[in-house]
């Protein structure tokens, strides 16, 4: 049985696929901080048949990395695949970069950043040795061109689209794959804070997931280093 | 049993200790230092970690320990008949007995069967038994193993020994490719591979296999309490995969290079035994007939340590205490963040 780790996976885009990748029978590893959120999340996905290991984790301290990813070796034996999806937006409205306070930057930075680092650093040796994983990093259309008014998230996203590019490069004589999705805009807590005065409809995030079933799966062995767009995303024909 | 080269030791300065990691003396983790003891031709070549491929050859197969460290020092207050005894009392677990029972090192003499250990004002503990000939003492949480671990985790500390003077993160104490948790203690002769080496070593053709062997704890605190192989047991684990890969080396010719005198434990066991997986107390001295390995990578290790009487099995008594004297004369970093010998 394939095993899922999904980072932030009590809330928003998080949720939804640990109950999507639940409903398709993964054993689903989840961190995140708030404990109550998580055993809701843990909750739901039992109830549709899932084997769910929820720990409360803040993946920006790579203690609290340990512990997560050694109690998912330890319950699961190893580890399949991996969605970085733990990220901040920082401050909200999200002030320009003249105005950006520089604590929060390099807070916004440490999270979004750090965090992919540390727990696919964490996670890599297992799937090298089993030459067996699929590694997808959440990215956002301000990671690939810089946009006024998106602050220090949009520069943490571009570098989680270099990470995942010189990752996919390190582990390129492996099987290993790395790859990147940009989920767009979604009816989510986060894009509440990006955007607070939204008067538009905007999908639900379980409405997104197949790009994240189908990296999951073997059908996307031969990607790796690429960039999807979820939104646009078509079983894997269409692809940027 | 005293180590059979106890009588024969030699004085290691201070200095030589290893008391930071590589990282933190500028020095990258493969760019430690690599003694070769070649133990036919008896020559000896001092060179560089990284280089460790230039004595090797394809076909050769490298076995590698990826057992994870864990936190394995807790304090807890002791309990006799509910009245508080003793404070932040050091407890070393040293070996998983099953779920919720484990093998332990308490540092307090006052300790008594039945005692309850308060940890953190979380989990308690009973102390069930002393085990005989051993100072270590069986004790039973109570608590399942999905609360236990994330506190364990949460609280626990690596085993620092007394020439390491700073609190090195749990993260220093890992392989780069350890990733089956389990040991109490680094098993630190794979330390100092990166990555970049093992596929720059797989590019030239020679192989990599993993076993398992959870370590328990090398040092019991006193000397009366000498480490017994034989009263020490650890858990192993030998994929098949691996044992496949031995044959074929063996088939080939190619020579098979145990990373560590955990891998020789585990993997001479399995061969011995023909079980794959479960509980080794193998000793392994100068008359030990080796199934498997054909040669080891290892560190440098104190005097006194039975580790020595292992790599007697690969080498004369006599000249691997004039290699180490080589070494020693040559400011070779002894322990775990150390420089490494690989002897073939």
């Amino acid at each position: 049985m394939k095993t899922i780790v999904i980072t932030g996976g009590a809330k928003g885009l998080g949720k939804a696929l640990t109950l999507a990748f639940a409903k398709k029978g993964y054993n689903v590893s989840i961190c995140g901080r708030t404990e109550s959120a998580l055993e809701q999340v843990q909750k739901d996905a039992n109830n549709l048949g899932g084997n769910v290991l929820a720990v409360q984790a803040d993946v920006s301290i790579e203690r609290e990395v340990e512990t997560f990813i050694s109690l998912t070796e330890q319950k699961f034996g190893h580890i399949d695949v991996l969605i970085n999806n733990a990220a901040i937006l920082g401050p909200s409205p999200m002030p320009l970069l003249l105005d950006y306070d520089s604590e929060d930057f390099l807070n916004v930075l440490k999270v979004n950043v750090l965090n992919p680092f540390l727990v696919t650093k964490r996670v890599l040796p297992g799937m090298i040795q089993r030459n067996v994983g699929s590694i997808i990093n959440l990215t956002s259309e301000a990671g690939g061109t810089g946009y006024a008014g998106w602050g220090a998230y949009g520069i943490s996203k571009f570098a989680v689209e270099g990470l995942t590019e010189t990752w996919a490069d390190e582990v390129s004589t492996t099987a290993i794959r790395v790859n990147m999705v940009d989920p767009g805009s979604m009816d989510t807590h986060m894009h509440a804070l990006a955007v607070p005065d939204r008067d538009y409809d905007l999908p639900k995030p379980e409405e997104i997931v197949d790009v994240f079933l189908f990296l999951a799966s073997d059908e996307s062995k031969h990607l790796t280093g690429k960039r999807f767009i979820a939104q646009t995303f078509n079983n894997g024909v269409r692809e940027v | 049993m005293k180590s059979l080269l106890k009588s024969k030791t030699f004085h290691l300065p201070d200095d030589l200790n290893a008391t930071k990691p590589p990282e933190k003396r500028g020095v990258r983790r493969d760019h430690v230092k690599l003694m070769v003891t070649d133990r036919k031709a008896k020559s000896i070549f001092h060179d560089t970690f990284f280089h460790l491929g230039d004595y090797l050859k394809s076909g050769d197969l490298l076995i590698l320990n990826n057992s994870r460290t864990i936190p394995a020092v807790l304090k807890a207050n002791v309990f006799q008949r509910n009245r508080k005894v003793l404070q932040d009392v050091e407890i070393r677990l040293a070996r998983k007995v099953s779920e919720n029972s484990w093998d332990v090192l308490i540092l307090d003499h006052s300790i008594n069967e039945g005692d309850t250990l308060n940890f953190y004002n979380e989990v308690d503990a009973v102390v069930i038994e002393r085990r005989s000939n051993s100072p270590l003492w069986n004790i039973s949480f109570k608590c399942n193993s999905e609360k236990l671990y994330p506190f364990i985790y949460r609280y626990g500390q690596p085993i620092r020994y007394e020439y390491i003077h700073y609190p090195w993160e749990l993260g220093y104490y890992q392989t780069t490719f350890a990733s089956v948790p389990g040991s109490v203690e680094l098993p630190s002769a794979g330390r100092a591979f990166s990555w970049e080496m093992l596929f720059n070593l797989q590019k030239k053709g020679i192989k990599i296999g993993y076993l398992q062997l959870h370590t328990s704890l090398s040092y019991m605190l006193e000397d009366h309490w000498p480490l017994q192989p034989q009263s020490n047991p650890e858990y192993y684990h030998v994929p098949d995969e691996t044992m496949k890969m031995v044959e074929e080396a063996k088939l080939s010719g190619g020579r098979i290079i145990a990373v560590g005198t955990t891998v020789v434990r585990a993997l001479e066991t399995a061969l011995k035994t023909n079980m794959n997986e479960g509980m080794t107390n193998l000793y392994i001295g100068p008359d030990f007939n080796l199934k498997g390995a054909n040669g080891i990578l290892t560190g440098f290790h104190e005097p006194e340590a039975s580790h020595l009487d292992l790599l007697s099995a690969f080498i004369n008594t006599h000249y691997l205490l004039d290699t180490y004297n080589q070494a020693i004369d040559r400011g070779y970093l002894w322990h775990e963040f150390g420089d490494m010998n690989l002897i073939i």
